[in-house]
């Protein structure tokens, strides 16, 4: 079956087999490989990108259920000249470790910070509720999205904040 | 006579033109979405130093994660790429009768089957050598590799895998380490003994110990077997060159060693093999040693082509290492003031269907058993038993959360019972700079003390409770 | 009701293999322009070790840690490692790199000698120049000096060097012996929140103090402490591997295989403690596996001192607790009675 989806802003056609996820077609026929592989029925969110909108995760959606649809992938956050700022921050804090969970973990960021420009911490918990991480116990990525979270408000274009403890 | 070539290409160009429309002459091609990202070039500050050590140095690999540009094994694509699959046993333990693959190589998409006996020395260990590559004759654990496929698509090898018959003959199985122990459990490897490996560290005169004490405690104590479960799976990429040499892409963490039982598996020169492991997504102990690499290398010289090979998560679980459950059992002299003057620690691991990394968690496990404490008077009984379950092996910590657990719940008890602050008790005993270990070793560089106080000043240890 | 508790746990950890020999080899290769390469047979598994033995190698040769890149991994390039392994890389690999900067500095050094007018033992590398020690007014640009000894001298500036740890067997009647080169400490206090109705556990903050020697980067040695905490709580109240009677794992799933998300993470606060190793490079040690291993201990007297009930096998989930909680009770009336 043909599959016509917006990915990253621009409009591209597949010839797949009905069976296919969006994951497979992402990764396999657009060689966007940042959406990862991690279990395959949904348990883990390495898998997460955007569709219209709303954080999913792509090995539970076939590519026909994309059909028509925009998804935004990591690749499409950096522009050109500079980094997205969720990128700049998890990279200020060394938020990511082993990085495969790192691409799904900043889409959730978006997603949630899209929608709700000020989160509280614990909002930002449970946005990341549904991707798992083994190697940094999410603390340095929460710390990130705050501040990135606050730069994306305007409210500054500073550095990290130093420290671990925090309410 | 009429020249055939120059009819052949009178006809193509016909047929081109006839099938190009109008503005055709240029067109797009059919090609995956170009991603972008910020190129940084650092240039370096002449007479300008940042002192490297102790800086809060961002990670340049960092970079490339957030942006999604890391390559993982899984990532990488070759031309002509075939995708391999391991058939698990699913049976803890059994003969293997017959293997019949021909249904499976018969299928369209099938290019390559590979069974154990087909391993040119099908056996690895980091110490023992006892896990087979792929079971051949007999079936150790139900996560036992029985037969590979290589295939031109994922849901193809795992089609053909069903279509693999086995004959297994079951035997008896044990899967409590406790039963394992005794001379009556069933033999896992027989006729080696299911203890297959043993520690004791013995010092001063216990007896005399528990007889100065004004208190003696006993505590026992088990953990459960887990998993690693880094997010990335497991996964390698076999490709050879005409010159015999075998390339493996693997998520391996140690490429050294992992070189070496490559190259003893397949009985090839140990500079014939090349490992690439830029880029790893969590390992935690649990890809320290080969796992499917040598079936990869086999399927790939069979089939001349580029086979990768990537665990689901359940192979993660059922044919990876995991970590060591224990039974532990404590017995501990103290004077009423909390000064432990005599412990006496057992400790059974179990040790799954192979070594592992056994011996080594065994050996730490039972060095660092007795606590950062002073003791003069100890005995450490430490072993290890085969059971029918998966393989144990590395994982972070090699015993070390399992015998803290263990000491320190005991070290609270003994608290409680004597009417002592945790905080206090543990003072009294740590190790200072100077201190001999279990094992009689003169320590240097300690902390612990100080890691206690911190921790309890920062915590706030002795304020008063609400 | 919902009880709070708190606990301790003190622990202790090798560095190394136990006894036996655990080498890593490293070359450092100083280009024309003074910048540098690490050529490491170690495997960066997400813990950051490329980014440290970078920032050794760079303090080594006086140099910024952006001037250093770091290879790793490929048997056909780079030279033996026994691994990422039993947190060795800092402290194992970490002194090869040194000791590798170490010669490369010395070509350097014989180099620029005689273009300073001293003995090469007169000599430091900071700040990206090789300077007269005490009187850093005469120096040359390390890019030059380095240029100047592959392509006058001929005598380009590439060190190899390896380290093993020194140890003694242990007694195989007594197990007496020096089976590791260090050792590091830590403490963990946790403070939880046990619901009595549920037997639910909350780890609510955590307390680590952790001992790694010099820290050559704190933030990544941050992340080793909160990941492994991470793992410690997971080990603590959530994860098992069960099997059925005939041995095959019942929950070989994620769906079914509970581990930490980001809402099992209690508040963390990291204390590095203030320590040096004279054996180490620059005086660090290690931190990967260490910070998993108190947890666990922490929690679950964190329990006992919550609602006085000793869970002595793990994971401490809630049906354990609760069910402990119960039976405390119960004993309880019967005293009483």
């Amino acid at each position: 079956m043909n599959v016509t989806i917006k990915v990253n802003g621009e409009v591209h056609c597949a010839s797949v087999a009905p069976e296919t996820t969006l994951l497979s077609l992402l990764r396999d026929n657009f060689n966007l490989t940042g959406a990862k592989l991690g279990c395959d029925v949904g348990d883990c969110g390495a898998c997460t990108v955007i569709v219209d909108g709303m954080p999913v995760n792509s090995c539970l959606m076939l590519a026909g259920q994309a059909d028509g649809r925009e998804v935004l992938t990591v690749e499409g956050l950096a522009a050109p000249d500079r980094l997205h700022p969720i990128q700049k921050a998890f990279e200020d804090h060394a938020a990511l470790q082993c990085g495969f969970c790192g691409p799904a973990v900043i889409l959730s960021a978006k997603a949630l910070l899209d929608e709700n420009p000020a989160p509280t911490l614990q909002e930002i918990r449970d946005a990341l509720a549904g991707n798992l991480c083994r190697c940094t116990g999410y603390t340095k990525m929460i710390e990130a999205i705050q501040d990135a979270a606050a730069v994306l408000r305007g409210e500054t274009a500073d550095g990290p904040r130093t420290g671990v403890s925090h309410d | 006579m009429t020249d055939k070539s120059k009819v052949a290409e009178k006809t193509k160009e016909i047929a081109v033109n006839l099938l190009r429309g109008a503005g055709e002459d240029l067109r797009l091609p059919a090609a995956a979405p170009a991603v972008t990202y910020p190129l940084e070039t650092l240039v370096p500050q002449v007479r300008q130093q940042t002192p490297a050590v102790g800086q809060r140095v961002t990670r340049p690999d960092g970079r490339l994660h957030g942006l999604g540009q890391t390559k993982y094994i899984d990532d990488l694509s070759f031309p002509g790429m075939l995708y391999a699959k391991i058939k698990r046993a699913g049976i803890a333990s059994a003969r293997i009768k017959r293997i019949d693959t021909r249904a499976a190589e018969a299928m369209p998409g099938v290019m390559a089957v590979l069974t154990g006996r087909e391993i040119p020395v099908n056996s690895f260990g980091p110490s023992l050598q006892d896990q087979p590559v792929l079971a051949d004759e007999r079936v150790f654990h139900a996560g036992d590799g029985v037969a590979a496929v290589a295939a031109v698509t994922e849901q193809i090898a795992l089609e053909a895998l069903e279509r693999i018959q086995v004959e297994y003959e079951l035997l008896p199985a044990v899967f409590d380490p406790l039963t394992a122990l005794q001379d009556d459990a069933p033999r896992v490897h027989p006729p080696k003994s299911n203890i297959y490996a043993t520690k004791t560290i013995r010092k001063g005169d216990l007896e005399k110990g528990f007889a100065a004490s004004d208190r003696i405690f006993e505590g026992r104590f088990r953990t459960q077997m887990v998993e690693h479960a880094s997010l990335e799976p497991h996964a390698a990429i076999a490709q050879w060159d005409p010159n015999g040499r075998v390339t493996l892409w693997s998520t391996l963490g140690r490429i050294t060693l992992g070189r070496v039982d490559i190259a003893r598996t397949l009985k090839l020169a140990v500079n014939r093999v090349r490992i690439i492991a830029t880029i790893v997504g969590g390992n935690f102990g649990g890809k320290n040693e080969i796992t499917q690499e040598p079936v990869l290398a086999l399927l790939s010289k069979k089939t001349g082509r580029p086979v990768k090979g990537v665990f689901t998560r359940g192979e993660g679980f059922v044919a990876t290492t995991t970590r060591h459950p224990f039974v532990m059992e404590y017995k501990t002299g103290v004077t009423k003031d909390g000064r432990i003057l005599a412990r006496k620690v057992r400790l059974v691991l179990d040790g799954g269907a192979y070594c592992s990394w056994s011996e080594t968690t065994l050996g730490k496990a039972a060095i660092l058993s007795a606590g950062p404490y002073r003791i003069d008077n100890l005995l450490v009984e430490a072993f290890v038993v085969y059971t029918n379950k998966t393989m144990t092996g590395a994982m972070r910590g090699f015993g070390a959360p399992q015998v803290c657990f263990a000491y320190e719940s005991h070290m609270d008890d003994m608290a409680s019972a004597l009417g002592l602050d945790p905080l206090d008790i543990r003072l009294l005993n740590v190790f200072d700079e100077g201190s001999l270990s279990p094992t009689g070793q003169v320590l240097q560089s300690v902390v612990a003390r100080q890691s206690l106080l911190q921790a309890a000043d920062r915590f706030g240890w002795r304020e008063a409770r609400p | 009701m919902k009880r709070r508790g708190r606990g301790i746990a003190c622990m202790w950890y090798p560095i190394g293999f136990t006894v036996s020999a655990n080498p890593s080899a490293a070359t450092v290769k100083v280009n024309e322009d003074g910048t540098a390469t690490v050529l490491t047979g170690t495997v960066e598994t997400g813990q950051g070790s490329l980014t440290v033995l970078g920032q050794i190698a760079a303090e080594e040769l006086g140099v910024a840690t952006d001037d250093v890149h770091v290879v790793s991994a490929d048997t056909d390039v780079t030279p033996m490692d026994t691994g990422a392994i039993a947190s060795r890389t800092t402290y194992v690999t970490g002194n090869a790199v040194k000791l590798a900067a170490e010669k490369a500095k010395a070509i350097l050094f014989e180099a620029a000698a005689p273009m300073l007018g001293v003995r090469p033992e007169q000599l430091e590398a900071k700040d990206r120049t090789i300077r007269v020690k005490g009187f850093p007014q005469r120096n040359l640009p390390i890019g030059e000096v380095a240029n100047h000894a592959q392509a006058v001298k001929g005598e380009p500036a590439i060190g190899s060097a390896s380290w093993n740890p020194p140890t003694l067997a242990m007694d195989p009647d007594t197990g007496q012996g020096k089976p590791f080169s260090t050792y590091v400490y830590a403490t963990q206090i946790a403070e939880v929140e046990v619901d009595d109705e549920t037997g639910d556990v909350e780890v609510i903050r955590i307390v680590a103090a952790h001992d790694c020697g010099t820290a050559i980067n704190p933030m990544l040695v941050e992340g080793q402490i909160e990941g492994g905490i991470s793992m410690g709580v997971g080990f603590a109240l959530q994860e098992e591997m069960l099997f059925d009677a005939a041995g095959r794992q019942i929950n070989p799933n994620l769906t079914n295989y509970i581990m930490p998300t980001s809402l099992d993470m209690p508040r963390i606060e990291v204390d590095i403690i203030d320590n040096y190793d004279p054996t180490g490079p620059f005086g660090a040690k290690g931190v990967g596996e260490p910070t998993s291993v108190p947890t666990a201990a922490a929690i679950l007297n964190a329990i006992h001192d919550a609602v006085g009930v000793r869970i002595t096998s793990l994971p401490a989930t809630a049906e354990k607790v609760l069910a402990a909680i119960r039976a405390k009770s119960a004993h309880e009336r019967i005293a009483v009675r």
